[in-house]
């Protein structure tokens, strides 16, 4: 399992209830992707992780997260 | 399902078709000289050979022509599928190397229609393999969690 972790859907939800399909558009990948990001099934390159913040007009770091193993 | 999930789909069916059609031509006219024999079977081989490639490459180019329909996590399962279509590829030559040595062994020659059938049945496994690999890398990639 990956320790990647993101916060596509709750900013979709945020951002007017974007559609994956605007996501992706913008993001520059398909809509199959933004599916596999939200389950955590994928882990995308730095270019599209930083196409997917700017698609929603937030720094990387808000959307992406790395979750430490130690921890807890 | 993925446009070239789609894609490698058809491609699997079609190159599944076509390869039960080979073996059936192949089981009801007997033996493998049937194919130098009769000019009608020479030519549907003809257009096989010829055939498979061309629409093989059409699907391919047409996929990678649209870069809305394929993005990086495509190109990973190309990349990942295309080493298992090089697999299949040698598997299916040391198969036939070995096969064809023991067969022949005594007499010091190969039958000439056999380059057709190497050829074809190599060319066949390579298109399987790589839909195959497509298929399956987007299977793994779902179930990955």
């Amino acid at each position: 399992m990956s320790r990647i972790k993101n916060r596509i859907r709750r900013l979709r939800f945020d951002h007017n209830e974007m559609t994956q399909e605007e996501l992706a558009s913008k993001a520059g990948c398909t809509r199959q992707t933004i599916i596999a990001l939200e389950q955590n099934k994928y882990v995308p390159s730095v270019e599209l992780a930083f196409g997917v913040a700017k698609a929603f007009g937030v720094p990387l770091e808000e959307v992406f997260k790395y979750e430490d193993s130690q921890k807890g | 399902m993925a446009p070239l999930q789609k894609r490698a789909l058809y491609s699997f069916v079609i190159g599944l078709i076509l390869t039960i059609a080979l073996i059936v031509v192949f089981v009801a006219q007997g033996d493998i000289t049937a194919f130098e024999r009769d000019p009608n079977l020479r030519l549907i081989m003809y257009a096989v050979l010829i055939g498979v490639p061309l629409i093989y490459l059409i699907l391919v180019n047409l996929t990678l022509r649209k870069p809305a329909q394929l993005d990086e996590r495509d190109r990973l399962i190309i990349e990942r599928s295309s080493r298992a279509q090089w697999l299949a590829v040698i598997f299916t030559l040391v198969v036939w190397t070995i096969a064809l040595t023991e067969i022949y062994r005594g007499q010091g020659q190969v039958p000439i229609a056999f380059l057709k059938l190497i050829f074809t049945s190599t060319l066949i496994i390579s298109t399987l393999a790589h839909s195959l690999g497509i298929l399956v890398g987007y299977w793994e990639m779902n179930r990955n969690e």
